[in-house]
């Protein structure tokens, strides 16, 4: 089913294509190849030069290898962090309901009409200098908003079906229920919110690099972006050294979209027949 | 009227939690940080050898919010200075106030993100009208379907940077940076306004731009929902005229859920405007975050982040307020 939707077959095989030129670029790289200084500097992009250097003597292909596999990484973490604690929040709000779905659901719409890069940009310039993992983890923390309530909805409609009353007729317990019941019903439905939150945690990671937040030691698709700028790079005419990095991301965010509708369509059918 | 009244208190109420619940979180945060919320940043302020004015500083805080007290009790006196408007003093320049350095700069985003929001919401929508409406027949129509999916999943700031190579550094239409240029004193004249203006245009291009997309995706399928309900059918078989059915019975009832979607990405808009403006080097709110950032100025980072979650909460208020005047349903609820 999924593997014959064309959009998500496209926007999976950019990914994937990414992936291999990011495993293969690193693995190719010897580590003091990434130095300042290994490569002439300003080299414009050609046969010899492959993408060109930066005003540092770094070769923009091997700084494009490493921030794409840590770009994704960002995500991956963000997103796996922000859909679980999501899902949490939204199944016990929607299957408890009363007070705590009461608390919970103004907390959600209150995390959800507040930018969060607003509280991203607070912690992050309390840790400032911290690593990729910990910079997706202060990301995943405040992705929850979105997910929650979606599943919460999702929730609500579930625990009124037959099913689900059935169970809890036969004495099983509310978490089993949650577990066994409702989650292997939501998991596809699940897969879209996670691409979803994995897209907004690489634009959430490549905003606050900008600021001058991101990850300052390693080299991530922000990052990259972050030290073009800050060497006036679009002043010089190095057009590659920024063009890159920003063209990387916007392949990588077009791709991420089209697996979510992919996704979409294929989880609600309707929509596919919609066209 | 009492219906409206009810509704107004609710939404009143969640303006308030929002905003107390965003001034906890900005008080707690620091609290997570190891040690004395202020002295991460003194100590990392002191290697760059910027702690002028550090002890004296310290001391003024430490009275103000009282750090030397319970934390429920710093919690307290927290929220009683910002009810009073006091958002500390900035470090990088001490003796004066985090609200003089954050509010010359309120201008400069209030005006560029309320213009571009309305001008690309208005002009989405009715694009996005006119092409449902259409059913996608002609094939211009068509191809704008996907240019504006690209340009929706573009963020901002990337659009930013390329219209910043093309006609600021390229072409050099429009200038690299600033608000106005420089050496011309901000007055109510003629030159000045076209200069801001002139200087305006690309930050201003970059955000609607983009936002023009998503408006424009979202009106067309909500018209082209619309086209197939009871109520336009009866509409069309009484003979009405087409543009009267669009503008009047689709597009008003489209315009709901269009202004609910405003009214929830705004938080998103606010979010990548604020690194519009660094790209720009635009006076406004962003651009005093990342210049605080730049220098350890962590007062004026929270100052300013309590300052735009408040100004979203508000506007999220305003919009709750509007709603009635679009939808007689909240308007007239409980007559029955």
């Amino acid at each position: 089913m999924l593997l014959r939707n064309r959009k998500f077959l496209l926007g999976a095989s950019i990914i994937l294509a990414m992936v291999i030129v990011g495993i293969v670029g690193t693995l190719l790289t010897q580590p003091e190849l990434r130095r300042t200084g290994s490569f002439p500097v300003r080299l414009p992009p050609g046969p010899g030069g492959l993408l060109g250097t930066d005003a540092l003597g770094r070769s923009v292909a091997i700084q494009l290898s490493e921030a794409i596999l840590q770009s994704l990484q960002v995500g991956l973490i963000a997103a796996t962090l922000g859909t679980f604690l999501g899902a949490l929040i939204g199944f016990v709000s929607g299957y408890f309901g009363k007070a705590v779905d009461a608390i919970l659901r103004t907390l959600t719409d209150v995390f959800l009409s507040v930018p969060s890069l607003l509280f991203l940009i607070l912690i992050a310039s309390l840790v400032k200098g911290v690593g990729v993992q910990a910079v997706a983890i202060i990301i995943g923390a405040f992705a929850w908003a979105s997910p929650a309530r979606q599943s919460r909805a999702q929730v609500l409609s579930l625990k009124e079906r037959t099913f689900v009353k059935l169970s809890r007729l036969s004495g099983m317990s509310s978490l089993e229920i949650i577990f066994v019941e409702l989650m292997p019903n939501m998991l596809q439905w699940l897969g879209a919110n996670f691409v979803n939150a994995f897209l907004a945690a690489v634009l959430a990671e490549a905003g606050l690099s900008l600021l001058g937040l991101g990850p300052q030691r390693e080299m991530t698709l922000g990052m990259m972006i972050y030290w073009a700028l800050s060497y006036g790079a679009i002043l010089q005419n190095l057009w590659w050294w920024w063009l890159v990095p920003v063209l990387t991301l916007m392949c990588l965010f077009l791709a991420l979209y089209l697996v979510h509708l992919g996704l979409d369509e294929v989880s609600n059918p309707r929509l596919a027949a919609r066209g | 009227m009492a219906a409206y009244l009810r509704y107004l208190s609710t939404r009143a109420v969640l303006w308030l939690v929002t905003m107390f619940i965003s001034a906890t979180v900005v008080f707690i945060v620091p609290h997570l940080v190891p040690g004395n919320p202020l002295s991460s940043v003194f100590s990392r302020l002191a290697a760059v050898g910027g702690s002028l004015n550090a002890r004296e500083l310290i001391e003024q805080y430490t009275k103000m919010f009282g750090l030397d007290r319970p934390l429920w009790q710093q919690y307290l006196s927290f929220l009683a200075q910002l009810a009073r408007g006091n958002l500390g003093y900035s470090i990088s320049s001490f003796p004066s106030h985090v609200s003089d350095v954050v509010l010359p700069s309120i201008p400069w985003t209030i005006g560029l993100l309320s213009v571009t929001t309305i001008f690309s919401w208005v002009l989405g929508s009715v694009i996005g009208a006119v092409v449902g409406w259409s059913g996608g027949r002609s094939p211009l129509f068509q191809a704008l379907v996907p240019v504006a999916l690209v340009l929706y999943t573009v963020p901002y700031y990337i659009v930013a940077l390329i219209l910043v190579f093309l006609f600021a550094f390229r072409w050099q239409i429009f200038p690299l940076s600033g608000a106005y240029s420089v050496g011309l004193r901000p007055e109510l004249s003629l030159t000045f306004a076209l200069d801001v203006l002139h200087h305006a245009t690309l930050p201003a291009l970059s955000i609607i731009v983009v936002s023009l997309g998503w408006w424009f995706l979202s009106m067309r399928s909500l018209i082209t929902t619309q086209k197939g309900e009871d109520y336009i059918l009866l509409a069309e078989a009484t003979g009405l005229p087409d543009r009267h059915i669009l503008w009047r019975y689709a597009f008003r009832n489209a315009l709901l859920p269009q202004a609910t979607g405003l009214a929830l990405s705004l938080g998103h808009i606010v979010g990548g405007a604020i690194i519009t403006e660094v790209i720009f080097s635009y006076p406004g709110l962003g651009w005093v975050i990342y210049n605080a950032i730049k220098s350890l100025d962590f007062p004026v980072i929270q100052g300013s982040v309590l300052l735009l979650v408040v100004a979203v909460a508000t506007t999220n208020f305003i919009i709750d307020l509007a709603y009635p005047l679009i939808d007689p349903r909240i308007r007239q609820a409980g007559r029955e």
